[in-house]
């Protein structure tokens, strides 16, 4: 792998160098004193924790934020970028973790997208510009499809199409592979290895080390604003940079609590449901953890909603601790003793615009110690109980009559999992629960969740991370198509498991 | 860190809930500086004299205490109206319908009026105050179980029961509720009997030496009741905190285990219930019968009323004493000046519109204050920073 990398080109001049860019924000500095270089033939990654000023940095070269303080020079001459579309002349690309494709458009219609050239279109050489773009760097993808019918990871290419399109020599990439399946990503890398080759600049923006270590030639950190340091994969390993990011060492491995595996809690039989769930068969006991393991879209949403009573199941039975739970509604399985920690915790665990006390009784506000049964609410008792999670899990807010969006993802993670743990349930379903935290959060939420196995419950932990998966789980299970396809042991090889999340382990079952 | 603190202002330490009153007071005013100035520049244009004008118009809303009387007879209908229409929102929904739902709710209190004549003294009037939001009730009803089991959106089928709604007073009017003992020889209007006087809401004016034309009932002070009865359901009950969460964030409120639908019924309830009180000032406190001439368009004032005050229920009583106040000076405009009575119309809605930009800036001052504190006092990069808040795209 080390010998694909990019010669960085050391002997080169920088094609852009960042100069003591300060940004402040009203109450927070956001950039402080950070001085960047890019060289032309690297995969430069820029890391940190969220909120470390990365994404800031690179909106400032891409000219969506004016610096408060420094200067930015191209290729030795200052420039001043005030705009997006002055940094794509002077060719600088941005890749957002979020795309802007126009869905009924072709590919070709939306890389031409803000421009086309004359009053009048000529798509043809347009169409065979794009394709000659996508030939060069081994971009699979056809000009001609429509979006609406691309996965995301072709979505993610033409986005790039987009900007090398327009001449960019300089391409930013915000988290990347927050949206790709390990696949794509794979894809991916060969991509930017292309570009790389080609003489670009490449700047790779995550927090995820392993692939940063994979793809990356020069690697610089930020913490709270600042550069603490600058290094190579050769140099560092994941738990140095990590440690780097998050300012102590982090573990990666935490020790999973030695007790012994009780009754079965959750039992679920040929569950069937809208396409998504095609007969899923499973079970957790109570002081154990499952690992659902699998590439997203495989219907592990479907399954939690399932679970939670979200979802009406065609067929199939869901047993909580001997009680038939099939088709109740979401309160009652609440009540009989299920918790949920939802994959998008901004669509289905927090109100952002309301305060933090009002979040933490979401779904227990008409259990008796929050209100009467005249329909009164008991606000002191309410904000008690805030208080006091707050405090036990460290939420780290201002107080708790602020709004919750004022929070920071991993915070407001952990006010998911202080309500949802508070109501001591037999039962904790965790869908995607480190998804977009930090390492430092991560660490936290991954304790909490062995702890539970301390408290006698039993955790069904989705994740379409392998990490995660095997940093928690007592067994593993893969999801493929909307069926378990195999399980392993928590030491399985990782080879092993991907062949389930392929689904070849369920074929060779069935042959 | 050290450079940035350095140049902020120090975090006052107002009481959140203090900051954001102060705030939208200051907002509401601002808003209305600029429906003045801009009103101010529409005058000139038609070569008067603004301060003419707006002396005018004031000094007839405070000529005497009878104009002041006048003024909050004309508010009132607005809160009942303004009031329905929130209820409604805060939960997400939008009921167009209040319209609907205040003729039905005169209708059936007219019914009520005419037939429980017998019940002594106040029990009659309060039988007729209660089919008035029975009424209400039952027309709400209709879209918020069309919502709630087929999912008909509550914005079409509430305007197209407006237009039934309007057909159902002229049928009563023509039919059943039709009077019985008009003036011989004499061309009436359409209307129902006079009703009984202990069907009528008795007159409130009369206690501080208003004239009888203000028509000051004691439906102001309900209405100022049923305000802070709107504000306690939604800042103390159950009920309350499970309709904001629905209208804030549907698919929290459903993995919470709240039953949308349910609460979604309720608030329609609510709601046309208020809107059966709208109409009780012109029939029990004004008319003593309904009449064909009725005063129409109040419930959809109601929505405009209801987004002058922010669908605050403290705000909407205010917001409901401006409106009648600029109602009210339509008159003095006729008597006084040579413009066009339609520029209180221009007047209000350069007002929505001002309280709409306003707003918005006010909104994002405050949110702006929110995180200088949370980044100052927490001392941490790691609560929200900025990029969370800003538009993920130029």
């Amino acid at each position: 792998m080390s010998d694909e990398r990019g010669a960085g080109r050391e002997s080169a001049p920088p094609l852009v160098v960042m100069e003591h860019i300060t940004k402040r924000f009203p109450g927070v500095v956001a950039n402080d004193d950070v001085s960047l270089e890019l060289r032309p033939g690297e995969v430069h990654a820029l890391i940190g924790e969220n909120g470390a000023g990365k994404s800031t940095l690179m909106r400032i070269l891409y000219g969506m934020y004016p610096a408060s303080e420094g200067r930015i020079l191209l290729e030795g001459e200052e420039v001043s970028i005030s705009s997006p579309r002055v940094a794509l002349q002077h060719g600088i690309g941005m890749v957002h973790q979020h795309f802007v494709l126009v869905d009924p458009f072709t590919v070709t219609e939306n890389v031409i997208l803000g421009d086309e050239g004359s009053v009048i279109l000529d798509m043809e050489t347009a169409h065979q510009k794009v394709a000659d773009l996508a030939q060069t760097y081994g971009f699979q993808v056809r000009p001609s499809a429509v979006i609406e019918d691309l996965s995301v990871g072709e979505e993610q290419r033409v986005e790039i199409l987009k900007a090398l399109y327009r001449g960019v020599e300089v391409l930013i990439l915000d988290e990347p592979t927050a949206v790709l399946t390990p696949l794509e990503a794979k894809d991916l890398f060969t991509n930017l290895r292309r570009l790389r080759d080609d003489g670009k600049a490449i700047v790779f923006i995550s927090h995820k080390l392993d692939e940063v270590l994979a793809i990356a030639d020069r690697i610089t950190v930020l913490r709270r604003g600042t550069v603490v340091g600058e290094t190579t994969p050769a140099e560092a390993s994941k738990a140095k940079l990590a440690e780097m990011m998050v300012g102590r060492p982090v573990l990666f491995r935490l020790e999973k609590p030695d007790v012994e595996i009780g009754e079965p809690i959750l039992e679920v039989e040929g569950l069937l449901g809208e396409g998504k769930l095609n007969g899923i068969g499973l079970q957790v006991r109570a002081r154990e953890i499952l690992g659902v393991a699998g590439v997203e879209g495989n219907g592990q949403k479907e399954l939690a909603e399932a679970l939670i009573g979200l979802r009406k199941s065609a067929a199939g039975t869901i047993r909580l601790a001997g009680t038939d739970i099939t088709g109740w509604p979401v309160a009652d399985i609440r009540n009989a003793g299920v918790a949920f920690i939802p994959e998008d915790r901004h669509e289905q665990g927090l109100v952002l615009s309301m305060t933090l006390w009002e979040n933490a009784v979401l779904g227990r506000e008409d259990d008796p110690p929050f209100s009467g049964r005249t329909g009164f609410l008991f606000i002191e008792r309410i904000k008690e109980m805030a208080k006091r999670l707050v405090k036990l899990f460290d939420v780290r807010a201002r107080s708790i009559n602020v709004a919750a969006s004022t929070l920071s993802g991993g915070n407001q993670q952990k006010l998911v999992l202080a309500r949802e743990l508070d109501t001591s349930p037999k039962l904790l379903i965790a869908s995607q629960p480190t998804r977009g935290l930090d390492v430092g959060a991560i660490e936290f939420v991954w304790r909490q969740i062995l702890d539970q196995k301390k408290e006698g419950r039993g955790v069904l932990l989705i994740s379409a991370e392998l990490d995660e998966i095997y940093a928690l789980s007592d067994r593993i299970v893969t999801i493929y198509e909307g069926r378990i396809t195999g399980e392993y042991a928590p030491d399985a090889p990782p080879e092993e498991i991907g062949v389930g999340m392929l689904g070849a382990a369920d074929t060779a079952e069935a042959s | 860190m050290s450079t940035g603190d350095a140049t902020l202002p120090a975090p006052r330490a107002l009481p959140p809930w203090l900051e954001s009153a102060v705030a939208q007071g200051l907002a509401l005013l601002a808003a209305f500086a600029i429906a003045v100035g801009v009103g101010s520049l529409i005058i000139t244009l038609y070569g008067e004299n603004p301060l003419t004008v707006y002396s005018a118009m004031l000094s007839f809303a405070f000529k005497d205490i009878t104009s002041i009387g006048t003024v909050l007879s004309i508010a009132t209908p607005l809160i009942f109206a303004a009031l329905a229409v929130s209820v409604c929102f805060k939960g997400g929904l939008f009921n167009i319908g209040v319209e609907g739902q205040f003729l039905v709710g005169m209708v059936t209190a007219s019914w009520a009026a005419l037939t429980f004549d017998f019940l002594p003294g106040l029990l009659h009037l309060v039988a007729v105050l209660l089919f008035a939001c029975l009424g209400g009730m039952v027309y709400a009803a209709v879209p918020g179980v069309l919502k709630v089991t087929t999912g008909a959106h509550e914005v079409v089928t509430t305007i197209m029961m407006n237009g039934i709604a309007v057909s159902i007073v002229a049928y009563a009017l023509n039919g059943p509720l039709k009077f019985t003992e008009a003036p011989p020889g004499q061309n009436v209007d359409l209307r129902t009997d006079i009703f009984e006087p202990s069907a009528l809401v008795p007159d409130l004016g009369h206690l501080f030496g208003m004239g009888g034309s203000a028509h000051l009932s004691w439906l102001f002070p309900i209405a100022i009741v049923a305000s802070a009865i709107v504000w306690f359901l939604f800042r103390r009950m159950r009920l309350g905190y499970e309709a904001r969460v629905v209208g804030s964030s549907a698919g929290s409120a459903r993995a919470g285990g709240i039953a949308i639908g349910g609460v979604q019924i309720k608030l329609f309830l609510i709601s046309g219930a208020l809107a059966g009180m709208i109409g009780m000032q012109q029939v029990l406190g004004e008319r003593g019968a309904l009449v064909q001439n009725y005063e129409a368009q109040l419930g959809f004032t109601g929505i405009a009323v209801a987004f002058l005050g922010q669908n605050n229920p403290i705000g909407i009583v205010f917001a409901a004493v401006l409106w009648a106040i600029l109602s009210r000076g339509e008159t003095a405009l006729q008597l006084g000046t040579n413009l066009p009575r339609e520029f209180v119309i221009i007047l209000q809605g350069i007002l929505i519109f001002s309280v709409v930009v306003v707003y918005q800036i006010a909104k994002r001052r405050l949110a702006r204050r929110e995180l200088q504190r949370a980044g100052a006092e927490v001392g941490l990069r790691d609560t929200a920073t900025p990029e969370d808040e800003a538009p993920r795209e130029a």
